[in-house]
């Protein structure tokens, strides 16, 4: 640790790589944290969990009895003992609320652009906006079923649009500005469990539904423009990207434009295996297109067998972009996690290790900054893979039933889960290095209760 | 120990110790392999390891008991190693499920009597572990929280309780303290008034004997002196007595001289005992009890107390030699003891005092009282003792009443403390009030007098009037044949005896109604000259009749012991089969019920015979019950059909 410290002040190591080192190094001594404590005012399942994307100080939770509440997790409401720092909810909004939800809320989601709006959806058909400093319900958007799920953009600049997936079969996006509906996106089978934006572009939607299908939209044209076969797989990561062919391809792009998704699909079935020129070509078309006139009419002639792909057996439960975007990580209720190449749309087969997911709620999971690691809701336990290999590399245990949704916060490397057993758990990394001495005296008092006592 | 040194070669010995521990019938850990385990576990870090692996490994198996001797141990461990906690606590989620078996999927394993004693302890000591070290683990406090606010188990709150105890405990502390404190205050301010009190009455009584004692000095003095040269040739025995006797006769005797003196005194004497005394003793008490910054008053009061004591009772002692006159106040408590030591003597005891303090006359009345004598007799002392006195008379009147509790506190209404005996109720276990008390009107209805209602044997009498077909009518009412009217005593031939012939001839042609009203009409007259005769023919009749009951009481008795001991043998044989269902000697060992039974229970248990289904005591009870309950029907059955014989 203070050989690092000093190799990055020397200069011999670059601060980013020094940071990544420090964070990985916390990420991985993950556990149960027993000095922070988030007091659940809930009496229900916890959905949702999600720190506000500015500050990173606000945990949002929404739970089953139609609650929400906000902790500060910076700072502490009160100690227990002098060693526990508790988090009680800064306010909670529940049925008793004028306009709170009748039912559980599925969705809570912050406003990205700052702390002073938040979303909810809930199985009361509602979405609802509030107005953090008030508490008070500022617009609310009548959806024609349960809600499953809300989702806004991270990066948007031009739209300020909530997509809210619902049973329908029809995702809409609520557009807070006007209070209306400005999309009505169709294509999926059954309703729609899960959402997320891509976080490379700000029009691209990415929906995952009980047909088990993820559906991507670009929400400046109708119609979905990809949907995800499992069955498509490329293995491992795509080469990196080489300028000359990238050239050729935006050429070649241009002249075969009218071909559609499906035959290039086709063609890439061929050879799933390939790493050569062919594919690199195929996968890179979807980023032109999206940037080329000519995509546009190649999807409305998508072929129906293509438009019948699944990603999952079953339900497409979760959803998570990685921070770069350039993948996507489903998981669906055949208990399988699916990695997948959003550029290419195809599926890397990442084989992730045998695990059980919860089938009938939707699953909310983390990834870390790097995208190395996936943090997954396992029935009551969550599990970190490395997105990679697939393998496990650590297991928290410590909900009693399951776990609906997990949040990684990037600031404080800090896990945030939640679950059936009404629990909003913290589980971070043993305390900061920095303070480690002067905590230890701290705590060396502390813990004189906690010794060996061994009378016989 | 020496198991030490073996665990330096074998690096886990640890999972054999617990495998070992675990594998038995017994409610504890065998107190031998526990210590071993602890002592190896304290030896190192991996042991700890090991443990912890291969109790979470017997925690798994699929026996209750297992599972408790497990987790005896592992609370054995908990508490002592940090380790060991930091290692149990990871799988916390999964021991739970295991211990208290709260997920549905997974129930605790048979036995279940032993699977509820593993769930009741597991949740006990949940509680202990969340007390003690609770916030050094937060899977602890997740655990017992899941299970107390979540699935709502009842924890058994010691420590709440504890508190709560000590609380009520320091207030009443604090409230006698209080009360002591008034009282010494009191002391304080009265002090030397009581003292002044006290001295006086000694001082008067001293006054009263150095007077009694003037008189009889010279007398007493020519007796001593005599009797010492007596006395020296005597054996020891008879120079006691005569010691005894000269006593008595040097005591002073009351006469009509000093009797007001012996009044005085004796007036005195009571005043000091009941009142001085007892009041001293007090004030000691409460002296010695109270908790005060200022001592110096409080051990000069106390030692003034002591020494007036003592005063008071050697003036007692002096009062007591002088004179028997000075018969103590009777200390109640051995009066109260005697009597109640022995049922039978108490009547006597009574007589006694009775035949002490009034005539002759009511001894017979007494023993009566006590045989509860036939109701025909009660007349003659009535009559008897009418010249008698009126106490006599009136208790002849009294009712007889069979000895019970109820006659201890006859006629008071008095409160009554419910812990009487000042029992120490520190070791009960529910809340206890000191103070309660229950009141008079309560005492009264717990001693309320219940006697068995006897049913007087009635022999009806047949109707027996004359039938037109010839016979007499064998109707059996108890006051009036609906067809021939009042029952009333006939002859032979059906004629009422002490009737005129003719009006019986007209009862003969008269149609029922007219009959009865006929009857109802002079029944008053007959009444008178109906007695003789009656009583005789009731006599006769009753003395029959009871014969005939007792018989038929006999045969039921006999009946019913016969059913009984029947159904005991059935029910012995079922249990027999029952325990042995499962062994191989189902069938032939029938016979041998009560053989087989005991050899069951000095079978030896193993794990695997615990899970074997055996009759229950409870089922047993069940099963007996059922059996009464027919058994019950089939009497009232067969009673009714003598009933019906009976009517016939």
């Amino acid at each position: 640790m203070w050989k690092e410290v000093r190799d990055r002040e020397a200069g011999k190591l670059p601060p980013i790589t020094f940071a990544s080192r420090v964070r990985s190094c916390r990420v991985s001594a993950l556990g149960l944290s027993n000095h922070k404590e988030i007091v659940s005012p809930h009496h229900g399942a916890v959905n949702a969990l999600q720190v506000d994307l500015t500050e990173g100080r606000y945990l949002l939770s929404g739970a089953s009895d139609g609650s929400a509440a906000v902790y500060d997790i910076q700072r502490a409401t009160d100690y227990e003992e002098g060693l526990i720092a508790r988090h009680r909810s800064l306010f909670v909004v529940d049925k008793q609320h004028e306009y709170g939800h009748k039912f559980a809320i599925s969705t809570a989601i912050w406003y990205p652009v700052d702390t002073g709006l938040f979303v909810t959806g809930s199985f009361d058909h509602f979405v609802k906006v509030w107005d953090t400093n008030t508490t008070q319900v500022v617009m609310d958007f009548k959806m024609p079923g349960k809600v499953y799920g809300t989702a806004m953009s991270s990066i948007a600049k031009a739209h300020m649009l909530i997509a809210a997936g619902s049973a329908d079969v029809q995702v809409r996006l609520c557009d807070i500005a006007s209070g209306a509906f400005t999309h009505t996106l169709s294509g999926h089978r059954d309703g729609v469990m899960t959402l997320e934006w891509s976080t490379s572009s700000e029009w691209i939607l990415m929906t995952g539904g009980r047909d088990g299908a993820i559906r991507f939209w670009d929400i400046r044209r109708a119609g979905c423009f990809r949907v995800l076969d499992q069955s498509q797989c490329q293995l491992g990561r795509r080469p990196p990207f080489l300028e000359n062919t990238s050239k050729k391809i935006v050429a070649r792009t241009s002249l075969a434009g009218s071909s559609s998704l499906a035959n290039k699909s086709v063609s890439r079935k061929k050879s799933p295996l390939g790493n050569g020129m062919k594919q690199s070509q195929a996968l890179h078309k979807p980023q032109n297109l999206l940037r080329t006139p000519v995509r546009q009419r190649s999807h409305p002639g998508m072929s129906s067998s293509h438009d019948r792909a699944t990603a999952h057996y079953g339900a497409v439960t979760g959803l998570k972009a990685s921070v770069d975007g350039m993948y996507l990580l489903s998981s669906g209720s055949d208990s399988q996690l699916r990695l997948w190449d959003i550029e290419s749309g195809l599926n890397i087969l990442a084989k992730y290790e045998e695990m059980s997911l919860q089938t009938s709620k939707s699953i909310h999971l983390a990834l870390n900054p790097d995208s190395s690691l996936v943090f997954v809701p396992c029935m009551a336990t969550v599990k970190a893979c490395d997105v990679w290999s697939g393998l496990t590399l650590q297991t928290f245990r410590g909900h009693y039933e399951l776990v609906n949704c997990c949040y990684f916060n990037l600031q404080d490397q800090e896990l945030y889960t939640g679950s059936n057993d009404r629990q909003i758990l913290v589980w971070s990394p043993p305390s900061a290095i920095i303070n480690d001495l002067e905590e230890d005296n701290r705590k060396e008092q502390k813990f004189s209760a906690d010794k060996d006592n061994w009378s016989d | 120990m020496g198991r030490e040194e073996e665990s330096d070669e074998v690096p886990a010995m640890v999972p054999r110790l617990i495998e070992k521990a675990t594998n038995s019938t017994a409610p504890e850990v065998n107190p031998r392999l526990l210590k071993a385990i602890k002592s190896t576990v304290r030896y190192s870090d991996d042991e700890v390891h090991a443990a912890v692996q291969s109790l979470m490994v017997q925690m798994k198996k699929p026996h209750s008991q297992v599972r408790y001797l497990a987790v005896l141990i592992i609370d054995e461990l908990f508490m002592r190693s940090k380790l060991f906690r930091s290692l149990l606590v990871i799988n916390f989620d999964q021991f739970l499920s295991l211990s208290v078996g709260f997920r549905r999927n997974m129930p605790l394993p048979p036995p279940f009597s032993i699977a509820s004693n593993l769930r009741k302890m597991s949740i006990e000591l949940l509680e202990k572990w969340n007390s003690s070290y609770g916030i050094y683990y937060r899977q602890l406090r997740l655990g017992f929280d899941y299970l107390k606010n979540t699935l709502r188990f009842q924890f058994p709150n010691r420590l709440e309780i504890a508190a709560r105890l000590q609380q009520e405990r320091r207030e009443r502390e604090m409230r006698t303290q209080q009360i002591l404190l008034n009282k010494f205050e009191n002391l304080k301010d009265n002090f030397s008034s009581i003292k002044s009190e006290i001295q006086l009455t000694i001082d008067e009584i001293g006054e009263c004997l150095e007077i009694i004692n003037e008189k009889e000095e010279e007398f007493n003095l020519r007796n001593f002196s005599e009797d010492d040269e007596v006395g020296e040739f005597q054996s020891l025995t008879l120079r006691q007595i005569r010691l005894d006797s000269l006593k008595e006769g040097q005591k002073v005797q009351e006469d009509n001289d000093n009797k007001a003196i012996f009044d005085a005194l004796r007036e005195l004497f009571k005043l000091l005992i009941s009142k001085h005394l007892t009041s001293v003793q007090e004030w000691i008490s409460v002296l010695i009890r109270v908790d005060l910054n200022d001592l110096k008053f409080r051990d000069t009061a106390l030692k003034e107390f002591i020494d007036i004591r003592n005063v008071i009772q050697s003036v007692r002692n002096r009062c007591v030699q002088l004179g028997c006159v000075l018969n103590d106040p009777p200390s109640q408590e051995e009066d109260i003891w005697e009597e109640g030591k022995i049922e039978d003597y108490i009547p006597q005891n009574f007589v006694m005092n009775r035949s002490l303090v009034e005539n002759s006359v009511d001894i017979p009345s007494r023993h009566k009282c006590k045989k509860s004598a036939p109701p025909g007799e009660e007349n003659n002392p009535f009559d008897s003792s009418q010249s008698v006195s009126e106490r006599s008379r009136l208790l002849a009147e009294a009712p007889v009443l069979t000895w019970g509790p109820f006659l201890d506190n006859w006629g008071s209404k008095r409160d009554v403390l419910a812990n009487q005996r000042g029992l120490e109720l520190d070791g009960h276990w529910g809340r206890v009030d000191y103070d309660a008390v229950i009141p008079a009107e309560r005492i009264a209805e717990l001693s309320v007098h219940r006697t068995v209602y006897k049913e007087e044997a009635v022999e009806i009498q047949p109707c027996l009037a004359p039938l037109r077909k010839g016979g007499l009518c064998q109707r059996k009412d108890l006051r009036e044949c609906p067809f021939h009217g009042p029952i009333i005593p006939r002859d032979a031939l059906g004629n009422p005896i002490g009737r005129s012939p003719c009006s019986t001839g007209e009862i003969e042609k008269d149609s029922s109604t007219e009959a009865t009203a006929h009857n109802g009409e002079n029944g008053a007259e007959e009444s008178p000259n109906m007695g003789k005769v009656t009583i005789e023919q009731l006599a006769k009749q009753a003395v029959k009749n009871v014969r005939e009951r007792d018989r038929e009481v006999k045969m039921l008795k006999r009946a019913k012991l016969a059913k009984v001991r029947e159904h005991n043998e059935v029910v012995l044989r079922e249990a027999a089969i029952a325990s042995t269902s499962y062994s191989e000697a189902t069938g032939e060992r029938r016979d041998a019920s009560h053989e087989s039974l005991s050899e069951g229970k000095t079978k030896k248990l193993t794990l695997a015979s615990m899970l074997k289904k055996k009759v229950t005591a409870k089922d047993r009870i069940s099963q007996r019950l059922l059996s009464t309950r027919t058994k019950y029907y089939e009497l009232v059955t067969m009673y009714d059909g003598k009933g019906g014989l009976l009517m016939r």
